[in-house]
């Protein structure tokens, strides 16, 4: 018996290192362990046997069988890691699959992130509506009444709402410092707000020029605020978005709605700060003007103008992301192109 | 404006070495902003004065002649075509390397040394055109060289150095100094320069006569002409003006005429106060100024024959306007070669006026441009003692037969009390008094304390009159001069303070955001913005009518007037742009959208708006997909959006078609039962009016106003299943018309399977293989138990008992395999 048993070993064992995938290998195991197998058949001659023998046998044959199930199931294990379900050839140099392809504006980026910088200092963000009236958009913001801003080759005022006194006179909004009043009038001070939003000029326009902009304003007001505050959080909020030190100046300017008024430099981040044609070779981009809210426009808020002072800047964002992207024509964000809109993620 | 610096060196004495890049910053920083500076001299680099030595024939042409020319040491041969070729003559030499314009036309090219005709020739003897030169020296013929030979300049001179046009020339951006009507010409820059680098100024002395005579003006609208100073010379002529004058003129941007108009230039240039003259022997009577009277007429120097109004102010003899003040003389009174006697103006006119008159007859011009910036009247001393002084230098002959000093208007100046306390708050640091007054009275203004109070801390400034026309007027102003003149670099920056006490909470805007970036993330649809005016195309293609859209007065384009109501017209024209280039594709867009109706404001009482919402409005757009794919991707990307957007849901009815939509294929979008959007197909017709011509478009508009944040992030929680759920697909063929909202209410209403745990819209499927009819449609059940894993007998069974249903209410038969 114990002869038969490592002859039907012997046998089996090269019958499972002979099979080539599971089902051969499944073949094998009933072969060797089904109910006709070659264990099950040797079972049967036990009964036969020398009664003395057969625990020695039965021993045997129940060894047999653990071994057998062993080296079958690491057949297994080895005829899986084989079978590869990929050629050797396989390309990983293919391409992979687009995901979801859209985005959002790149202004719309750009305002994002603002927001999220001014945000993480404690600003509100302001929305309003984009038809003002003549008292908002100049009266309240300290234009003298023949200023030419309000004429109508620079504003866009509505049919049959384009004469008469100015809180008739309604326009789609020049800038967003009128709308900046309409905070202050509803909230209580101090004011820590940023208001972006597009705003409308009736102008020629040309790779520099556009008639529907895109602007962001951030306003201050409290009663300790001084213009080198207003430099800090420029400076800060820059590097945010641009992710390094921006450098800023500040430097003299003149705007109806501050006093004092400044325009503000950001360092060229083409050429970081050389000089380069983006920048004119001065190594400075101008991106927004800022400076204290003039008095009249915060007693046009209702706010005591000795008590009160602040610090306002009105970013330029299509000037921006031309400067972060190195977009070259201002028309295109008006555009709707997808050709130039799908570049930016 | 453009500035040449050595003309502001006639007024202050800037230091020799003065760096002009430094200049330029500290203008830049302090005052105005200084865009560009030129060195003029770099524009005639390598290029000297030649005096011609011998002038032969060119062997090989008739035209060409070589040149034995002196450059300074050297003599050299240089072909040349120029007609005026002459011994002894002084001429300007390109030398190789120089750039010149090729009979002044076209790019700048590099001379180099060449060969003419067979014959070497190095560099060029040049027309004055070719070196930028034809406005300084006008050639009268053409190919005239310039002749230089009055100019006292040895051989190999730099021909700028010869020229005096070795300057630098400031370019200063005007939106910079609207605010600053004295900095207007270079003696106000030299004022302000004098008192950056505290250094004196120049006094231009007033000019005084004893004349005595009958010549007299009169004003009669003082508010419109505070000052008119008019002079009557005789003796004078049409001739050129000296080099220098011309080349002043010509350095910072216009252009010499003759010395009676380029004096008047001149000054204009060098004090920013207009001047003008008459031919005196064309002026009949007086003159008066006055406003015209409507209908008067008046032809310009121009050529422009106007119909005045009454708002304009003219300059008028006996016989009627003989110029538009402050903008442009008449072709009556102006100076022709015959011109005797004149009748020089200065004058000081009020800003707005002038800028009306301008505007009115699109007549802009260098003098209107600074008086309606608001020019003070006491600069009209200094622009007539200049022009006075020029006078006598080019016509010494000259005699003033008439003068007349109108100043029925005087100005005032400024005078402002700023409290030194406020000052040192809003500065941020305490500047000494001393510190203070110094800087400010270097520009000119006058500061004292108060004497009697001993510890008064008020300071009493009063205003130069160059200031005094609207630019100071309150301490804040005061404040401004004070911070720049010491430097706004000077002031140390402090930290903002935070405080903790409001976090910022806003849901609205965050929802707006949600909603953007699921559109662009999640869905994969592309942000574009596109104009508040819609293009009349698409207006007539999508709008049914036109009631209630607002319209600009003066709209960018004759078709551009309607201003957006919805925001899909112009999605329709993005539509039509891209679908050259894509063939799918999926935009949005957020903006605002007006209505002519409910004017209102919550601002003030006494406004009046319109109504104004914001929309978010968007478009799926293939050449490929079925209109049904298509359509389940838009209504998929909306029906999620409140779940995905953490707001409160909506749903979906048919209760108003749109008049673009595709008669089947459209819904409403509702909250609350209101309509608050909808979604559609662009129908055939609507399609082919916009000229889109291969794409199908599936359009979606929602009003944000009306959407409603949840409060805080939403989600529930259940637990996982103990046993397994499975998912178990049947296909019956319904009738054609069944609807899913009814197959769906009949499987999941009344009497169902306990274990039926949902089901699932997969697909349909008309056409091969299903009766004419009829419809296949696929249904995924969810199966389970909270109690025990079923067994697929089990599973089968509610199957079974769905498909029965089915077949019982909506006659559904299982579709043949």
């Amino acid at each position: 018996m114990k002869d038969k048993i490592q002859s039907m070993l012997k046998e089996a064992k090269a019958a499972i290192e002979a099979a080539a995938s599971e089902s051969s290998l499944q073949t094998a195991k009933s072969n060797l362990l089904g109910k006709q197998g070659s264990i099950s058949q040797l079972l049967k001659e036990l009964p036969k046997m020398d009664a003395a023998l057969r625990p020695e046998a039965g021993k045997l044959l129940n060894q047999a069988k653990n071994e057998l199930n062993e080296i079958i199931e690491a057949k297994r294990t080895e005829i899986k890691l084989k079978a590869s379900e990929v050629s050797a050839d396989f390309d990983c140099t293919v391409p992979g699959t687009l995901p979801q392809g859209g985005a959002l504006h790149p202004i719309t980026q750009m305002c994002y992130d603002l927001n999220d910088a001014f945000r993480s200092m404690g600003f509100e963000v302001f929305q309003e509506d984009d038809i003002t009236s003549e008292y908002y958009a100049f009266d309240k913001l300290n234009f003298p009444p023949n200023h030419p801003a309000r004429e109508s080759m620079d504003t866009y005022w509505l049919e049959g709402h384009d004469s008469g006194p100015t809180n008739e006179k309604l326009c789609l909004r020049p800038h967003l410092t009128g709308g900046s009043v309409r905070y202050m009038q509803t909230h209580k001070p101090p004011y820590r707000f940023v208001y972006p939003g597009r705003v409308y000029r009736n102008e020629a326009t040309d790779a520099h020029h556009e008639r529907a902009f895109f602007q962001y304003e951030a306003l201050i007001v409290d009663k300790d605020v001084k213009f080198t505050d207003g430099k800090v959080m420029i400076q800060s909020i820059l590097s945010k978005v641009f992710g390094r030190e921006v450098p800023v100046r500040m430097r003299a300017g003149f705007f109806p709605f501050v006093e004092p008024g400044f325009e503000i430099d950001m360092g060229c981040q083409v050429c970081g700060g050389k000089g380069c044609p983006v920048c004119k070779h001065v190594g400075w981009i101008e991106v927004m003007p800022g400076g204290t809210p003039h008095p009249n426009v915060l007693r046009a808020a209702g706010l005591d103008p000795d008590e009160y002072t602040g610090f306002y800047v009105n970013i330029g964002l299509d000037r921006l992301v031309m400067m972060r992207y190195g977009v070259d024509d201002v028309r295109l964000f008006h555009s709707a192109d997808l050709r130039f809109l799908g570049q930016f993620k | 404006m453009k500035l040449s610096l050595s003309w502001i060196r006639d007024y202050v004495d800037l230091p020799a070495d003065l760096e002009i890049k430094k200049l330029a910053y500290e203008l830049t920083m302090d005052t105005v902003e200084v865009e560009g500076v030129e060195n003029l001299a770099d524009r005639f680099a390598n290029m000297v004065v030649g005096v011609i030595e011998e002038v032969l024939p060119h062997p090989n042409a008739d035209k060409l002649r070589v040149c034995r020319v002196d450059i300074g040491g050297d003599v050299k041969e240089i072909v040349c075509g120029g007609i005026n070729l002459a011994e002894g003559m002084k001429v300007a030499v390109a030398c190789p390397g120089a750039m010149v314009r090729w009979h002044g036309e076209g790019e700048p090219v590099v001379i180099k040394n060449s060969k003419l005709r067979g014959v070497a020739s190095f560099g060029m003897i040049c027309a004055s055109d070719e070196i930028g030169l034809g406005e300084l020296f006008p050639a009268s013929q053409e190919a005239e060289i310039v002749d230089l030979s009055a100019f006292d300049a040895a051989a190999g001179t730099p021909l700028a150095e010869a020229l005096g046009l070795d300057d630098q020339i400031l370019e200063i951006d005007n939106k910079s100094m609207t605010n600053r009507p004295d900095l207007w010409g270079h003696y106000g820059i030299a004022r302000e320069l004098a008192a950056l680098y505290g250094l004196p100024l120049k006094k231009i002395e007033p000019f005084s006569t004893d004349v005595k005579s009958d010549f007299k003006i009169e004003i009669a609208d003082p508010d419109r002409c505070p000052r008119y100073i008019g002079v009557e010379l005789e003796g004078v002529f049409v001739k050129p003006s000296s080099f220098e004058m011309q080349s002043r003129i010509w350095r910072v941007g216009m252009r010499p005429i003759n010395a009676l108009v380029d004096i008047t230039n001149y000054v204009m240039l060098a004090t920013g106060n207009p001047t003008h003259a008459f031919d005196a022997d064309n002026i009949s009577g007086h003159i008066v100024v006055r406003r015209a009277e409507a209908g008067e007429k008046l032809l310009l120097l121009n050529d422009k024959d106007l119909t005045l109004t009454d708002d304009d102010l003219v300059i008028t003899d006996a016989e009627g306007p003989v110029a538009l003040a402050g903008v442009m003389g008449g072709a009556k009174d102006s100076i022709l070669p015959k011109t005797q006697r004149v009748i020089l103006e200065v004058a000081n006119f009020e800003s707005t006026g002038i800028r009306r008159t301008a505007l009115r007859y699109d007549n802009r011009t260098e003098a209107s441009s600074r008086y309606e910036k608001a020019v003070d009247p006491e600069r009209c001393d200094q622009a007539a003692a200049m022009a006075m002084a020029y006078f006598k230098e080019f016509y010494p002959e000259m005699q003033v037969t008439g003068w007349c000093d109108r100043y029925p208007k005087k100005l005032e100046r400024a005078e402002i009390d700023v409290d030194l306390d406020w000052l040192a708050k809003r500065l941020g640091m305490e500047l000494p008094y001393d510190v203070i007054r110094g800087k400010l009275e270097s520009l000119g203004f006058d500061v004292a304390v108060n004497a009697f109070a001993r510890d008064s801390r008020k300071m009493h400034v009063i205003a130069p009159t160059w200031r005094s026309t609207g630019d100071i007027s309150i301490k804040d102003d005061v404040m401004e001069e004070v911070a720049r003149m010491y430097g706004y670099d000077n002031f140390l920056p402090t930290p903002i303070t935070t405080t903790f006490d409001h976090a910022i909470n806003q849901k609205d805007q965050d929802l707006l955001r949600r909603i953007k970036e699921y559109l662009a993330f999640r869905c994969g649809l592309q942000e574009v913005y596109t104009y508040p005016w819609m293009n009349d195309q698409y207006v007539n293609a999508i709008l049914p009518n036109t009631d209630g859209v607002l319209k600009l007065s003066t709209p960018p384009a004759p078709n551009l007037s309607y201003i957006r109501s919805t925001l899909l017209p112009n999605l329709c024209e993005a539509v039509a742009k891209n679908e050259k280039y894509f063939e799918e594709f999926k935009i949005f867009e957020e903006a605002q959208v007006f209505f002519d109706r409910n004017y209102t404001s919550p601002y003030d009482p006494a406004e009046a708006l319109p109504e104004q919402k914001r929309h978010i409005g968007g478009a799926f757009v293939s050449a490929k997909a079925s209109v049904e794919a298509l359509f389940r991707e838009a209504k998929g990307v909306l029906e999620y959006m409140p779940r995905f957007t953490h707001m409160e849901g909506f749903a979906f009815e048919r209760r108003e078609a749109p008049s673009w939509a595709e008669p089947a294929v459209w819904l409403n979008i509702l909250l609350d039962g209101e309509i608050i959007g909808g979604m559609g197909l662009l129908s055939k017709r609507a399609s082919m009016a916009c000229g889109i011509k291969n794409v199908k478009a599936i359009l979606f508009e929602l009003d944000v106003t009306k959407l409603r944040p949840l409060a805080s992030r939403t989600n529930k929680f259940t637990h996982l299943p103990e046993y397994p759920v499975s998912d178990y697909d049947i296909s019956m063929l319904f009738e054609a018309n069944a609807r899913w909202e009814e197959i769906a209410a009949a499987i999941l209403n009344g009497k169902k399977p306990a274990v039926l745990k949902g089901a699932a819209f997969v697909d349909e499927y008309r056409g091969r293989q299903v009766p004419e009819g009829k419809k296949s449609v696929t249904i995924r059940l969810t199966i389970g138990s909270e109690e025990k894993t079923l067994s697929s007998e089990e599973i089968e069974k509610c199957a079974a008992q769905v498909m029965k249903k089915l077949g019982k209410e909506l006659g559904a038969v299982l579709r043949a395999q």
